[in-house]
C-alpha cells in the first residue's frame, strides 16, 4: 500500500495521524485561488518542486497530480516487494483513477488553449489519462494500463477494475488507486453547488455545513489468491458493487436507492451477511444530502443494528477521484491493526435518523470492513475489505 | 468475447436513423463535425443544458434502450466527456474571477456525464462506469463489457464511445502539432504527405451479450499496447493473429486508422504488409476524422460491413479477392502514434 494525504505523506504518517485523530485542513498559504482566504483545505504539506525533488522528477509537463500518484504508488510497489521485472512484465497492470488529472493547472490549461503558437511544457498533460500514462512510462510498465474517471467513486472503481482483471485472467497484479489535486476547477464548482464548508467539516452531524475539498494519491497492490504465494497479504478485497442511482447529476435521491443498491451488492459479492460487518467506512463528506441520504441507506441496509462507522472527511477533505483508494489503505488499516479510528467534531447526530458515528480510538476485533463511495452522476460504489 | 446486437453511430456522416454511406459528407476547415439528428427521447429543458458530447452519446445510447430493463449495465469510453463544458466553466472562473459562477457548466463537464445521464433517462441502476484512457478509453470500454459478459451470464450492456470537437482540446492538439496546417479536403485525406490529421467527432453504442442468436457480429478478441515502436505493434499483430485466428482462417478485411498523419503511416502499411496480399484493406477516417475514441465509429462501420458484405467504394484501399466474403474483420488503429489497438470482428 502507498497513500499519501493532508495527513501525512507515507502509510506509516497517515497511520500515526488516524490514531492521533488529526486534522490536516487548514487554509492554504499560497494556493492561486480567491478562496483561498476564506475556505480550508485538505492540502498535502509538500509542494510540487518538493515533490519534484523527492521522487527525481526532471522531465517537463509533469502535473501536481501525477506527481502525487507517482509518490503513494512508489510507496506501493516498495512495499509489495515488486521486482522490476514483475514491474514490466505483461502480466502487472495499473489502473487509475482520477478527475481532475491534469486540469489542476487551470490558469496554465486557459493559456495553453488560447494560444496561437509557442504553449507551455504541459500542452500534453491537462486529460486524466496524461497522469497514468506517465506513470507507465516512468516504471516501464507492458500490461494494461486504463484511467476511469467516475467523480468520487472513481478509485473504488478502479480498485473494483483491477480485482475483475486478475478474476477474468488478464492480470496476475495490479497497482490500482487513484489520484487528485486540488484545482481552482472543483473548487468553483463545488462552490457554485453551494456544498462547501467555511468550517472543518462535521460529517454526520445535525448542524453540518458542507465538504472540505482535499487532495491525495493512494495505490493498492493487488494479487490473486492463486499467485500470492507466501508474499505478505495484508487483508482480502471480498466484495465489491458498482451501481447508479438514476436520480440526478449532483444529488443522491431521497430514499438512497444507489447507495442501498452499492451496499448490498457488496456483500452479495462478499457472499456473507450485513451482520458480519465491523465497520463502515463512510462516504460521509458532510454535505446536507449526502449524510442524510447515506445514513437512512445504512439503517435501510443495516436494519436496527448499524455497524460503527465514521468518515475521514474531516481528516483529510474530499479528495474526489482519490478518496475510495486512500479510504481503501484505511480500511485496511483497521484491519491489519484491529482498531479504528475517530470520527471528527461530531456532536449532534441527524435528527431524521439519530445515528451516531464512532468519535474515539477503539481497539476491536474487525473482521470485515465495508467502504462507501458515491459520485456525482449517481456512481456509487461499495467495497468490502476482510481480515486475510 | 460478446457477441453485439444492436449498433447505433452520430457521425459526420449519415450513420444515424437511414444508413447511407455512398454520400460522403466533406469536412469544413478541417473539422468534420457530427450530423445532429432530432434528439427523440429526451426532455427539451434537459436537452437545453447539454453539451454536445452528451448530447450525442445519450441521443445514440436511448434508441437502444427503448425496452424497459433490457440492460445490465452502461459502459462508455470517452477520452474527453463533455469538455466543451469544461472549457465554458473554466472560462466563467477565470473571466469572472472566481465570483458568481453557475454550476450547470461544472456538472456537464464531469466525463462521467453520458453515462449518468443514460442511467438517469433510462432509469438504470445497474453497473455504470467510465473510462477515460485517452486513445485507448474505448478500448477498454470493450474489455470491460467483454469481462461483465464473462461475469455474468445471461447479461446485456451498453457500451459505447464518444467525443465531442472541443475548442480548447482543437487548439492545444494545434500547438502539438496534430492537425494539419493546410486546408485539406477528408475525400484528399490519404494522399497528403504532411503531419497531422483531420479533427473529427463522434458517438457509436453497441448492445452486447454473449448470446449469439441473432447477432450482428462477434467481437472475438482485443488487444492493446502502447508503444512508438513499429516492431513492437508488429510482434503484437503477429501474436495477436496466432492467438485469435485458425490455421485456415485469413483476416478478409484490414480496417485501418490511417488518418493522412505522414508521422504515422509507416505503423498502418506495417500492419498491411504482415496481413499480405490476401485481405483487403479499407480506410475510415475520412468518414469520422480523428478523435480519442474513433475506434467506436470503427467498430459500428465492422458491424456494418460484415452484415452489408459490401465495403463503400470510397473506404476501399486496396481490394483483395471477396470470395467467402467478409468474415473476418480486423480493426487497427492508433492515437498519436502511441496508444494501438486490434479488434478482430467476426461474422
Amino acid at each position: 500500500m502507498g497513500v499519501i494525504s493532508a495527513i501525512g505523506n507515507t502509510v506509516a504518517q497517515n497511520h500515526a495521524a488516524l490514531i492521533q485523530g488529526s486534522c490536516g485542513i487548514k487554509k492554504p498559504n499560497n494556493f492561486p485561488s480567491k478562496y483561498a482566504d476564506i475556505l480550508p483545505f485538505g492540502l498535502v504539506q509538500l509542494s510540487s518542486d518538493e515533490l519534484k525533488a523527492k521522487l527525481h522528477v526532471t522531465a517537463r509537463g509533469v502535473t501536481r497530480t501525477t506527481l502525487l500518484a507517482m509518490h503513494a504508488a512508489n510507496e506501493a510497489i516498495a512495499d509489495a516487494g515488486i521486482t522490476v521485472q514483475q514491474l514490466t512484465s505483461p502480466q502487472t497492470a495499473l489502473i487509475g483513477a482520477t478527475t481532475v488529472g491534469g486540469m489542476c493547472l487551470m490558469d496554465e490549461l486557459y493559456r495553453d488553449a488560447n494560444r496561437t503558437s509557442g504553449g507551455s511544457e504541459f500542452i500534453s498533460s491537462y486529460d486524466c489519462a496524461s497522469v497514468f500514462m506517465f506513470l507507465q512510462a516512468h516504471y516501464h510498465i507492458t500490461g494494461l494500463v486504463n484511467t476511469i474517471n467516475t467523480a468520487c467513486s472513481s478509485s473504488a472503481n478502479a480498485i473494483m477494475y483491477g480485482a475483475r482483471l486478475i478474476k477474468n485472467g488478464l492480470a496476475k497484479r495490479v497497482i490500482a488507486g487513484g489520484a487528485d489535486s486540488l484545482s481552482k476547477f472543483t473548487i468553483n464548482g463545488f462552490n457554485a453547488l453551494h456544498i462547501l464548508s467555511r468550517e472543518i467539516c462535521i460529517p454526520f452531524d445535525e448542524n453540518r455545513q458542507g465538504l472540505n475539498l482535499g487532495e491525495g494519491a493512494a495505490f493498492l497492490i493487488l494479487e490473486g489468491e492463486e499467485s500470492v504465494g507466501n508474499k505478505k497479504v495484508y487483508a482480502e478485497l471480498t466484495g465489491y458493487c458498482n451501481c447508479n442511482d438514476a436520480f440526478h447529476p449532483s444529488s443522491l435521491s431521497d430514499d438512497g436507492d444507489g447507495p442501498c443498491l452499492a451496499m448490498e451488492g457488496a456483500l452479495a459479492s462478499a457472499k456473507i451477511n450485513a451482520n458480519m460487518i465491523d465497520f463502515i467506512n463512510a462516504h460521509g463528506t458532510a454535505t446536507q444530502n449526502n449524510d442524510e441520504v447515506e445514513s437512512k441507506a445504512l439503517k435501510k441496509v443495516f436494519g436496527d443494528n448499524v455497524p460503527a462507522f465514521a468518515s475521514v472527511k474531516a481528516n483529510i477533505g474530499h479528495t474526489l477521484g482519490a478518496a475510495s483508494a486512500i479510504e481503501a489503505v484505511y480500511s485496511i488499516l483497521n484491519l491489519v491493526q484491529q482498531e479504528l479510528y475517530a470520527g471528527l467534531n461530531f456532536t449532534q447526530p441527524i435528527s431524521s435518523t439519530g445515528l451516531v458515528p464512532i468519535t474515539a480510538y477503539t481497539k476491536t476485533g474487525v473482521r470485515n470492513v465495508m467502504s462507501n463511495s458515491f459520485g456525482f452522476g449517481g456512481n456509487c460504489s461499495s467495497l468490502i475489505f476482510s481480515k486475510s | 468475447m460478446f457477441y453485439i446486437h444492436q449498433t447505433t453511430c452520430i457521425s459526420p456522416q449519415q450513420t444515424f436513423n437511414e444508413i447511407n454511406l455512398d454520400v460522403l459528407h466533406e469536412a469544413v476547415d478541417n473539422k468534420l463535425c457530427v450530423i445532429e439528428p432530432l434528439y427523440q427521447g429526451i426532455p427539451p429543458g434537459l436537452l437545453r443544458r447539454m453539451g454536445k458530447a452528451v448530447k450525442i452519446g445519450v441521443g445514440a445510447a436511448l434508441p437502444l434502450l427503448k425496452q424497459p430493463n433490457v440492460i445490465a449495465g452502461i459502459i462508455i469510453g470517452t477520452a474527453n466527456g463533455g469538455m466543451e463544458e469544461s472549457v465554458k466553466f473554466l472560462k466563467q472562473i477565470i473571466e469572472y474571477d472566481e465570483d458568481a459562477l453557475t454550476p450547470g457548466n461544472f456538472v456537464q463537464s464531469t466525463s462521467n456525464a453520458v453515462a449518468s445521464q443514460v442511467s438517469l433517462l433510462t432509469h438504470n441502476k445497474g453497473y455504470n462506469v467510465t473510462h477515460v484512457h485517452r486513445g485507448l478509453a474505448f478500448e477498454n470500454a470493450v474489455i470491460d463489457a467483454a469481462m461483465m459478459v464473462r461475469e455474468n451470464e445471461e447479461t446485456t450492456y451498453l457500451l459505447g464511445g464518444v467525443d465531442e470537437i472541443s475548442s480548447y482540446n482543437y487548439n492545444l492538439d494545434n500547438l502539438e502539432g496534430w492537425n494539419k496546417r493546410e486546408h485539406i479536403s477528408n475525400t484528399n485525406l490519404y494522399l497528403s504527405e504532411t503531419c497531422g490529421s483531420i479533427v473529427g467527432e463522434g458517438a457509436a453504442m453497441f448492445i452486447v451479450n454473449g448470446e449469439k442468436a441473432n447477432a450482428v457480429a462477434r467481437l472475438k478478441a482485443i488487444a492493446i499496447l502502447n508503444t512508438g515502436d513499429e516492431v513492437d505493434v508488429k510482434n503484437a499483430l503477429q501474436n495477436f493473429l496466432a492467438a485469435h485466428l485458425q490455421p485456415d482462417e485469413k483476416i478478409d478485411l484490414l480496417l485501418s486508422g490511417e488518418n493522412g498523419d505522414s508521422r504515422l503511416l509507416h505503423f498502418y502499411t506495417c500492419c498491411e504488409s504482415i496481413l499480405g496480399d490476401n485481405t483487403s484493406v479499407a480506410r475510415f477516417k475520412h468518414l469520422c476524422a480523428e478523435y480519442p475514441t474513433a475506434s467506436a465509429f470503427a467498430l459500428w462501420l465492422a458491424c456494418n460491413i460484415i452484415q452489408a458484405q459490401h465495403l463503400p467504394p470510397h473506404t476501399v484501399k486496396m481490394q483483395a479477392s471477396t470470395r467467402g466474403g467478409y468474415k473476418n474483420v480486423l480493426v487497427y488503429n492508433n492515437h498519436k502514434g502511441v496508444q494501438h489497438s486490434f479488434m478482430l470482428v467476426c461474422k
